[in-house]
Formats: C-alpha cells, sequence, structure tokens
C-alpha cells in the first residue's frame, strides 16, 4: 500500500512541476495578449454623448488607408461632453486609452488615436475630423 | 491502517449523516398570544420629501373575548403639517379588486405632535392608514414615529418606526413652458415667466425654453441665457438683465419615479445632488424629447436641479416639465 501511496505523489509532483514550468504567453504592459496579428485598422466607429445616446447623423466614413475618421454631428452635440468608441481589428488595441468623457470642441486640431495591432508591431495613427450638422 | 477501518469509518459517517439528515421537524402552529397586538408598515417609497406623504399601514388586533379597540395614537418627533392624517376608515378589497372603506371612527384629530382617532364601531381589529405630510420645519432632519393602540381592557401596544430622513430636495411638478410666451424658467423661484414678469426677475431666470423647427433638430430645446453660443437663442430677444449662465448637462432615461409618476423604480435624492460633477457642463440642451431631462447648476452655484421632459407637444410649441431642486448653500 505504501508504495502505490509514494508511485502516486512522485507522479502528481512531475505533473505539478510540468505544469508550472511551461512558459506563459506573452503579454504587454497592460496585461493583453500579444499575439501574431498584424491586422491593424478601425472597423467602426461611435461618438455618444453625456446622455450616452449617438450623436452621429449618419454612419462614419473610415477611410483605413488615409487613416481619417469623417463624422457628422448633430447640431447643438455638447462638443465637450463626448464619448468615442473604436471598434478594432482582432487583437488590436488603442493608445492613449479612453477612460472618460473626451473634449472634441477644438475641430481645427482633430483628436488622434493610434491602433496598433496584435503582435504589437504595426502602428497605425487615426485622425477624426468632426463636422457639425447645420 | 487498512482498508477495512476506512471503510468502517465511512459507514459510520454516511450513518450518522443519514440520521441527522432524516430528522424530521415538526411543525408547530404558532399560538396567539391573546392579548393586544400590532404592526406597522412604510408604503411610500423613495426620499420624503417636505409637503409629500410618508404612508404607513397600522395594523392592531386582539382577541375578540378581551374587548375591543379604543384608539390608534401616531406620535411623530416632528409634527406633522396639518394636512397629516390617520384614516378613520379600515380598507378590505372586494371580489373586483376595489378596496372598499369601512368607518371605523371619527376622522382624526391632530394634537401637536400626535393625530388620534377614537374608535366609535365595536372592532376588535383594524389596519388604518397613516399620512404623514412632512413640514417644512422638518426639512432636513429626521422624523421618528411611536403607533398606539388601545383597547377596551386598558391593554396598550406601541410600535416604533423611524428614524426618516426628510430630505431636502423641493420639488415642482408639471410646469408648462410655452415658446415665445412664458418661456423663461427659473430655478429659484420654481416657476415659469413671461418676458414681462422676467424682465422684473432678471435674477432668477435661469434657463430659456425654445421649440424651433429650423435648424434640423433643434426641436425642444433649453438654452442658459447667458449662452456663450448665443446662436442656440435662435432669434429670441432677452429681456433686459436675463443673461444667467447656468450649467446643464443632458441626460436620457433618467425618469424619477417622484417627478415622472410612472412605473420606474428610479429616485433622484439629496446625494444625487451633491455627488454631482457639473465641472464640464455646458450651458444648452438641444433637441430634448419625452422622458428626457437635464442636469441644471444654478450661476451663482446655489442650486442644483433636475428638470424632467413629462412631455412634449410640437404643434402648440409647449412642453410639460417637473423639476426637483436642491438648495447647496
Amino acid at each position: 500500500m505504501k508504495k502505490y501511496i509514494s508511485i502516486t505523489v512522485v507522479m502528481m509532483l512531475m505533473a505539478f512541476a510540468w505544469v508550472s514550468c511551461s512558459k506563459d504567453k506573452p503579454v504587454d504592459e497592460d496585461g493583453l495578449l500579444i499575439t501574431n496579428r498584424a491586422e491593424c485598422f478601425v472597423s467602426n466607429f461611435e461618438l455618444v454623448g453625456s446622455d450616452f445616446q449617438t450623436v452621429r447623423t449618419k454612419n462614419p466614413v473610415i477611410d483605413t488607408v488615409a487613416c481619417t475618421i469623417n463624422v457628422e454631428v448633430f447640431y447643438g452635440t455638447d462638443l465637450k461632453n463626448l464619448w468615442p468608441q473604436f471598434f478594432l481589428a482582432t487583437d488590436a488595441k488603442l493608445d492613449p486609452k479612453i477612460t472618460g468623457k473626451v473634449d472634441f470642441s477644438d475641430l481645427a486640431n482633430p483628436k488622434q488615436y493610434a491602433v496598433v495591432s496584435g503582435n504589437r508591431q504595426v502602428r497605425k495613427t487615426y485622425k477624426i475630423f468632426i463636422t457639425v450638422q447645420q | 491502517m487498512s482498508v477495512k477501518y476506512f471503510q468502517y469509518t465511512l459507514v459510520l459517517f454516511s450513518s450518522l449523516l443519514l440520521i441527522a439528515g432524516c430528522k424530521d421537524d415538526k411543525y408547530e402552529t404558532p399560538q396567539p398570544k391573546g392579548i393586544l397586538q400590532n404592526d406597522v408598515i412604510k408604503r411610500s417609497l423613495g426620499p420624503n420629501l417636505v409637503g409629500q406623504n410618508i404612508e404607513f399601514v397600522y395594523a392592531m388586533a386582539l382577541p375578540a373575548d378581551k374587548g375591543k379597540l379604543v384608539s390608534a395614537t401616531v406620535e411623530a418627533s416632528i409634527a406633522g403639517a396639518p394636512t397629516t392624517f390617520l384614516e378613520h376608515r379600515s380598507f378590505y378589497t372586494n371580489s373586483g379588486g376595489i378596496d372598499v372603506p369601512v368607518t371605523i371612527g371619527a376622522p382624526s384629530v391632530n394634537n401637536g405632535n400626535s393625530t388620534v382617532v377614537t374608535f366609535s364601531k365595536d372592532t376588535m381589529a383594524a389596519a388604518l392608514r397613516y399620512f404623514y405630510v412632512a413640514p417644512e420645519a422638518a426639512r432636513g432632519k429626521s422624523v421618528k414615529f411611536t403607533f398606539t393602540a388601545k383597547s377596551s381592557n386598558g391593554e396598550t401596544a406601541t410600535y416604533s418606526m423611524g428614524p426618516y430622513n426628510i430630505s431636502k430636495v423641493d420639488m415642482k411638478l408639471d410646469l408648462k413652458p410655452v415658446d415665445g410666451a412664458a418661456c423663461y424658467i427659473s430655478i429659484e423661484d420654481l416657476a415659469v415667466y413671461t418676458a414681462a414678469e422676467a424682465a422684473a426677475k432678471a435674477n432668477v431666470i435661469d434657463l430659456v425654453y425654445l421649440y424651433r423647427t429650423t435648424p434640423v433638430n433643434f426641436n425642444h430645446s433649453i438654452i442658459a441665457p447667458g449662452t456663450t453660443t448665443p446662436a442656440y437663442l435662435q432669434g429670441i430677444t432677452l429681456p433686459a438683465g436675463v443673461n444667467r449662465k447656468s450649467k446643464i448637462l443632458k441626460v436620457w432615461a433618467l425618469r424619477d419615479q417622484q417627478l415622472a409618476r410612472a412605473q420606474f423604480g428610479v429616485f433622484i435624492d439629496d446625494i444625487d445632488f451633491q455627488k454631482l460633477d457639473l465641472a464640464d457642463a455646458t450651458d444648452f440642451a438641444v433637441n430634448l424629447k419625452a422622458e428626457a431631462g437635464i442636469w441644471v447648476e444654478t450661476a451663482d452655484g446655489k442650486y442644483r436641479a433636475y428638470v424632467y421632459m413629462n412631455s412634449v407637444t410640437n404643434g402648440t410649441k409647449t412642453a410639460t416639465i417637473s423639476i426637483k431642486r436642491y438648495a447647496m448653500q
């Protein structure tokens, strides 16, 4: 009986050692998984106001080559309290991160956000151009 | 240690568990205490506002052979407004779902902090509703209640409720601003004024209501008279001195139950106004729809308010608004 117990214990120890020695998958400074994907683009873009309703009058025009996003917002939109939402390629992330309301009122200097691919090798900076409906 | 011992131990444990698990808890029918008893529930929900009811139901009963009810009293730690009353009728619900009253005594009498109903009906059980109308004296304070029932055999039963905080919030329901007429809204006065009235009260006008079909999506809007974007005032000539720059933040789907008087279980309370962050707020709210609202802070920072759009009517260029206001200072 003793023999069987000791064999089981040794086997379990080996199994634990095996698991603990396996290499962790790479993560970046935000704790996000770094993958092999090189795709890097914005697939959709949303802007919501302080009431969390969309302020877009129509679909955004996203140019993934020129890296521009053109959005028309309703007349009377409070441009100082907007919440942008980016829809990105799989595994990609945004820089800088959006942590709250963003002030888009300086229309002459469009806001810029960089999209970083899943492998963190490709970086594309998008400019957001906002026009107010008249 | 042989397997045998393990088996014995397991069997023993299983048997013990079985015995414990099968033990039947015998239900015992509660025995009536045979004395006068009472109980209270609070019916009203949400913040307790000055001028509004706090509603309770006070139930009392004693065995029929012990006597009958003589009186019911509610004593509040702060005397209620004169309209405070204890029902002199007990209600039952008939087969049609309608509450049918049964009069058990004379209407209640308010005497200082106490509200008393004296029974005239020979009854041994009653459930009476109590409506405490919060007085101005209770604003920002807490109030407690002591319910007392007396029976003909000299017994007394009491029940304490509270303390309940009385909100500092003021409420005004169903103001009707009209575009081009009574379109000047005062948070300080909780009223709407015409241009002529506004000129005389320029220092208390916080908002202007407008309805325009052009430009597109302007519709029903509330603008601060001192807005940094005068284009939003859409051709309106403000009365002299009306130039307060209130802070405004547009909100959707915040349907306070006391303002909307609808089924939504949402209440705006003192703490909501205290914690409100209007640092980035603007001075206009364009295209407001029914059930939308705005947070407002007056230019002098004296008041914060939530203005709820109960309804809007394009044809008559009017809206129905209800306001909750909190004094910051």
